[in-house]
């Protein structure tokens, strides 16, 4: 029982990143209809970007996810403007080509910089953690768990009340009215990207302190985000944080009763049953 | 007179082709093999994904059951290798069948992730069955003969393309495109889509495993990671999409042609491959995002205006 609860306990921590790394995908591809094959690239860049602030510049890792979404959103703002919106209105298969093609460069020039070994962000305080009740709470995981979530429900909030959050939301539902009413799209498209971009950048951030970097998690990292997205449908942020957690706790679930091999098996059986069963989302409207 | 011209030219070059072991290198011969099993990778894309319009992003699916079917029949019991890719071949046509109905009820993005996501969840299983060798793989019986291994991957592109070239002008076909144009229209005309599209799965899944069965006894090693690997499925779309997707021989030129490029790069300067991978698939995406085959029918009346016409059209 006290090692079930545990485990549960580190499945829902984990859920909670979870979430904030696939909010960013569901942004982009519920308002821009881009499904962004990069996306884990991102969250991989923003790793080491806060790995690199941290460890060259000794800035807090906390402290350091604000210029890392800064940059991040600054390359996404780039990348949308200048390549992505240029192809959107194409055939649907060619913006995966070219977010993949995104993924292997990106890929490529971290590997360049970074080499291919392992990062983790090791601040000072990174092995503090509570005992209750025979449980143990790292400090550090409930902090990111924390800050994840308040950053999925500020979207929420973004997207719900602000003015630039609802012309999101209009763009998504119709791109003519919008445009009617004086949006500039070109403008907002590359927006809604960095904005994606930007929290994929914060999560990678959050990710080097509780898992190890390395070049090559993008791919996963997508396929991850595309499940806990499917299982959250597109239409709210809060619906990411109810798949985050299937996801977490799933997991952890999967790897102590039928074993650590079996892990990746759950998480993309579950993409797939739910994308058959249940395409609009477990918590996704019918349409 | 200019079909016949034209005609006779692609069969003087597939003979070219065909007769390469005889007056290349070896080197030529081990890069021929690479390019021509992702001809046909291309190639058996295409059925489902130019012809049909079900953009599949998890077609090394197939790939993997091929490559395992004659893995599985030759180390576990001891078959002969034509008996493993009947195997391979089996594995994936049934694979096909089942999954297919539920799996083709998506579409657009969500059938491309539903695919890919297949793709890793078999990976996934491979590397937890015993009989497969799980995590560790299996090593196949080794022989050498560079030969008979490029003459088998040239027979498969041909037969894929013959099989290409039949749908482009059958009954069968022309339900795929009408599917693909307009799936509602193309039901209220009588045509049975479901099993259209099955049908196009399975053919496409039929030759994918082919393919992995005659790359898994020529590298002789078989692990899940390089059976169900993702970037094959990436490589394969955008081989068809540069050559010209619902084409005849559109996959096949692109998939020889960027091979080409991408080893003569790989040989000058090593270790930008991958960065020249990437670039080519943007580059191409951007510029000619309905493939070479589109360019050189509207070159004649549009000339360099193509690209920047196509540009206009595309964007937002």
């Amino acid at each position: 029982m006290q090692l079930f609860l545990q485990v549960l306990l580190n499945g829902v921590l984990q859920g909670g990143l979870y979430a904030l790394m696939a909010l960013g995908l569901a942004l982009v591809w519920g308002v821009l209809n881009i499904v962004n094959l990069a996306h884990g690239a991102f969250i991989m860049l923003g790793g080491y970007v806060c790995w690199a602030l941290f460890t060259w510049a000794h800035l807090d890792p906390f402290l350091a996810l604000i210029p890392t979404a800064v940059l991040l959103f600054a390359l996404g703002y780039g990348i949308q403007r200048t390549v992505l919106n240029k192809v959107v209105r194409g055939p649907m298969f060619n913006t995966l080509l070219i977010t993949f093609g995104l993924e292997v460069v990106l890929t490529y020039l971290v590997q360049l910089a970074f080499s291919a070994d392992f990062r983790t962000i090791n601040p000072s305080y990174s092995g503090a953690n509570i005992s209750r009740f025979g449980l143990t709470l790292p400090l550090v995981n409930l902090a990111v768990f924390a800050l994840a979530l308040l950053l999925t429900v500020a979207m929420w909030l973004f997207l719900l009340h602000a003015r630039l959050g609802r012309s999101i939301r209009a763009t998504a539902q119709n791109l003519t009215a919008a445009r009617l009413y004086g949006v500039e799209p070109r403008h907002l498209y590359a927006l809604t990207f960095g904005l994606g971009t930007a929290l994929a950048g914060a999560a990678g951030g959050l990710y080097g302190q509780v898992s190890q970097l390395n070049p090559y998690i993008g791919a996963t990292l997508t396929a991850k985000c595309f499940a806990i997205a499917i299982i959250g449908g597109l239409d709210s942020p809060l619906g990411v944080i109810a798949g985050g957690l299937i996801l977490g706790v799933a997991e952890a679930l999967t790897a102590l009763y039928i074993g650590p091999t079996y892990v990746e098996l759950v998480s993309f059986g579950i993409l797939v049953l739910v994308l058959i069963v249940r395409p609009t989302g477990l918590l996704g409207r019918a349409t | 007179m200019k079909r016949t011209l034209l005609w006779g030219v692609l069969a003087a070059l597939a003979v070219a082709i065909g007769a390469l072991p005889w007056w290349g290198s070896d080197v030529l011969v081990q890069f021929g093999i690479n390019a021509l099993l992702l001809a046909a990778l291309a190639q058996s894309w295409n059925i489902l994904g130019g012809y049909t319009g079900y953009a599949s992003f998890g077609n090394s699916v197939f790939y993997g059951l091929g490559a395992y079917g004659v893995a599985i029949a030759m180390v576990q019991f001891q078959w002969s290798f034509a008996a493993g890719m009947a195997l391979g071949g089996a594995l994936a046509v049934v694979f096909a069948l089942l999954l297919g109905v539920p799996v083709l009820r998506l579409k657009g993005h969500y059938f491309a992730i539903a695919t890919l996501g297949i793709s890793q969840v078999m990976g996934a299983v491979v590397a937890n069955l015993p009989i497969a060798g799980s995590n560790i793989g299996l090593v196949l019986p080794l022989i050498n003969n560079n030969v008979l291994f490029y003459e088998l991957s040239f027979a498969l592109v041909v037969a894929v393309t013959l099989v290409v070239w039949w749908i482009a002008r059958s009954r069968f076909g022309y339900g795929l495109i009408a599917i693909r144009e307009n799936e509602e229209a193309a039901a209220a005309m009588g045509i049975n889509t479901t099993w259209f599209k099955v049908a196009a799965y399975a053919l496409s899944g039929l030759f994918a495993a082919l393919a992995g069965g005659i790359h898994a006894y020529w590298i002789t090693f078989l692990d899940p990671g390089g059976a169900f690997d993702l970037t094959l499925n990436v490589k394969m779309i955008i081989m068809a999409v540069f050559g010209g997707p619902g084409t005849v021989l559109g996959p096949v030129v692109g998939a020889l042609l960027l091979s080409a490029i991408s080893e003569v790069l790989a040989a000058k300067v090593t270790g930008v491959a991958a960065l020249f991978f990437g670039a080519v698939i943007v580059a191409a995406v951007v510029f000619m995002p309905r493939g070479m085959a589109d360019v050189l029918r509207r070159w004649p009346q549009q000339g360099w205006r193509y690209f920047g016409l196509n540009m206009r059209k595309n964007r937002l």
